[in-house]
């Protein structure tokens, strides 16, 4: 499928920092996630995108648009929400989304309509008609990306959407990027300090490091199965019990946390589920749980 | 986010029931840049007054509307009654008469237009949109100078009709009032330039309205303090040179030029009257240009 942004030895020298250290990269259609530390280059790379920030050197392409040279074109069809403040606290959201809408283009009617449904969908709802000054962080990322939704754009740069929320609203806005890919058919670039939060909604996860990409999979690749076991039981000294029957039982066996860690023989005759049941009955432990053990987006760093 | 009812099928045709409330993208027209630059014209034009922002901002531009407007009904009140046969103050001479006003008004509104962007970060929205910030900084400029404009030719406007009205003579009248507009336009395009440029370096709206009005009156009392000691000391060609150096002084110095109104140390001698209208312009350009490349530099932060 053809690649929603497109780089190709992108690099963005500030003078006393390298932003971006020649990068080139294939982003496809879908939610991507891209994911580093501050200062890795998220925000940069996003502005060079926008046609707001001169690279260095290197070429980049948006919607097939080329950003050198079509970059009005291409602010046109993408919508973008920025990781800082930047709503007028004395407007009503339903006010602010017109007028970007308009100012995206829309014809003022057509504005008002869009603006009523993407206020609809990101759940702002008779709140809309207030000033922003009074939102919550919640309703006010909810009014960041409605106008970046005004004008049904393509593409959505979604700079750090979670950045300030707590965990419940952290959630919502999570599902609601989910909601914005799958459902309205919009591709999603997502970015976020934090790998945990992305690996749930994302297809496609990029992670940069220090403005070099550090590698660009699919979500899945990340999370495969690693091929270990997770057993926890219950019970007195059930875990050192467990455990002891288990090397006895010739599995490879070690503590992790409060957890078992098995690591089977993958050729093994036996299913290893059975002797765990077994074993457990026999020792008389309460068998909590047995779960594969995934590995996490985290795990690329450890990696190194 | 629990929407009740499942969404639709995205991009495609929305299949499914007629309570579908799933997402539906828009396929109806786009305008290009010069549209989208008219709205956002249009939009600076109405939040200059207040109007499409929060109640208590109408109230400073529409009491200063109004206080503006109170000596033109006292004199075209007088007019009519007492049947006098010019008007007691000229059109031209009522900007000159009223600048503290105006100076508020132009101090107050020019940060509605270029402070609150960049202090609420909303310019970021602007900049990721197809205008570019040229574009962006001539609209908003452009709105302002028309607020400006509304502020300085509504007292002409009333006066004039008030003057047909009172039968005084229709062609003097209508030629003396085009003058005045003439004039009224090259002082907003300066007093437009100066405090949108002010409001646009200061993310502060205090700061921003203090300075312009220091800019404005401080400066034009210097001036116009030099003027009066010239005259007094019968050397006129220093406080002439002096009133090219303030926006009120040059309209006073091209009204006495263009009119028959009197006024300090008028410039004397078609070379200097020329200035006085070459610097209004080239103080209109200038600050306009100043705004273009703060802008361009905004954009490539």
């Amino acid at each position: 499928m053809e690649p929603v942004i497109s780089t190709r030895g992108l690099t963005k020298d500030y003078g006393s920092v390298v932003a971006l250290a020649d990068l080139t990269l294939d982003i496809g259609p879908g939610i991507t996630g891209l994911v580093g530390a501050n200062g890795a280059g998220k925000s940069t790379l996003i502005k060079i995108l926008l046609g707001l920030v001169m690279p260095t050197s290197g070429s980049s392409q948006v919607l097939g648009l080329d950003v050198a040279t079509e970059s009005a074109e291409i602010r046109g069809r993408v919508g973008y929400l920025p990781e800082h403040d930047c709503l007028p606290p004395d407007v009503s959201a339903s006010d602010f989304v017109v007028h970007l809408g308009m100012m995206s283009g829309l014809p003022r009617v057509a504005a008002r309509e869009r603006a009523a449904e993407v206020l609809r969908h990101v759940g702002l709802a008779e709140e809309r008609y207030r000033p922003m000054g009074g939102y919550s962080t919640g309703m006010k990322q909810r009014a960041k990306l409605a106008q970046a939704l005004a004008h049904d754009p393509r593409l959505v740069l979604l700079d750090e959407p979670t950045n300030g929320l707590d965990p419940a609203a952290r959630d919502d806005m999570l599902g609601l990027v989910q909601r914005v890919g799958d459902d309205f058919g919009i591709s999603v670039l997502v970015t976020s300090h934090l790998l945990g939060e992305l690996e749930r909604v994302s297809d496609h996860v990029v992670i940069l490091d220090s403005g070099r990409l550090l590698r660009s999979s699919e979500t899945r690749e990340f999370l495969n199965a690693t091929g270990t076991l997770l057993v926890e039981v219950l019970g007195q000294d059930a875990q050192a019990r467990m455990g002891q029957a288990l090397a006895a039982a010739g599995v490879p066996v070690h503590p992790r946390g409060g957890l078992l860690a098995l690591d089977p023989d993958p050729d093994s005759p036996h299913d290893v589920h059975d002797l765990i049941r077994d074993t457990a009955l026999d020792l008389g432990v309460g068998l909590v749980r047995i779960q594969a053990d995934h590995r996490r987006i985290e795990d690329v760093f450890a990696d190194g | 986010m629990a929407d009740p009812v499942p969404s639709g099928g995205g991009r495609g045709p929305v299949s499914g029931a007629i309570y579908d409330l799933g997402y539906r993208p828009y396929d109806g027209p786009r305008n290009g840049l010069g549209a989208i630059a008219w709205a956002l014209f249009v939009e600076g034009f109405r939040n200059a007054f207040g109007l499409g922002r929060s109640g208590r901002s109408k109230v400073l531009p529409f009491l200063l509307l109004g206080i503006n407007l109170l000596p033109v009904v006292i004199i075209v009140g007088v007019l009519v009654f007492i049947h006098l046969d010019e008007l007691p103050l000229g059109y031209a001479a009522y900007a000159s008469r009223t600048q503290v006003l105006l100076s508020i008004f132009v101090a107050a509104q020019a940060p509605v237009l270029f402070s609150r962007d960049l202090r609420h970060g909303t310019i970021a929205l602007y900049l990721a949109r197809p205008l570019p910030s040229t574009a962006y900084a001539v609209a908003r400029w452009a709105s302002l100078l028309a607020a400006t404009l509304v502020f300085l030719l509504t007292p002409i406007l009333a006066l004039y009709l008030g003057a047909v009205l009172g039968e005084l003579d229709f062609g003097e009248q209508t030629a003396a009032a085009l003058k005045a507009a003439l004039l009224a336009v090259l002082l907003a395009t300066g007093l437009t330039g100066i405090s949108g440029l002010i409001a646009s370096v200061s993310v502060r709206r205090g700061f921003a309205v203090v300075a312009t009005i220091a800019v404005l009156l401080l400066g034009n009392g210097v001036v116009t303090a030099v003027q009066g000691i010239s005259e007094e000391q019968s050397r006129p060609r220093i406080g002439e040179v002096a009133g090219l150096f303030s926006p009120y002084s040059l309209y006073r110095g091209a009204m006495g030029a263009l009119t028959d109104e009197r006024v300090l140390t008028p410039p004397t001698g078609g070379g200097l009257q020329a200035a006085y209208f070459g610097v209004m312009v080239a103080l209109a350009l200038v600050s306009l240009g100043a705004l273009l490349v703060r802008y361009r530099r905004l954009a490539g932060r």
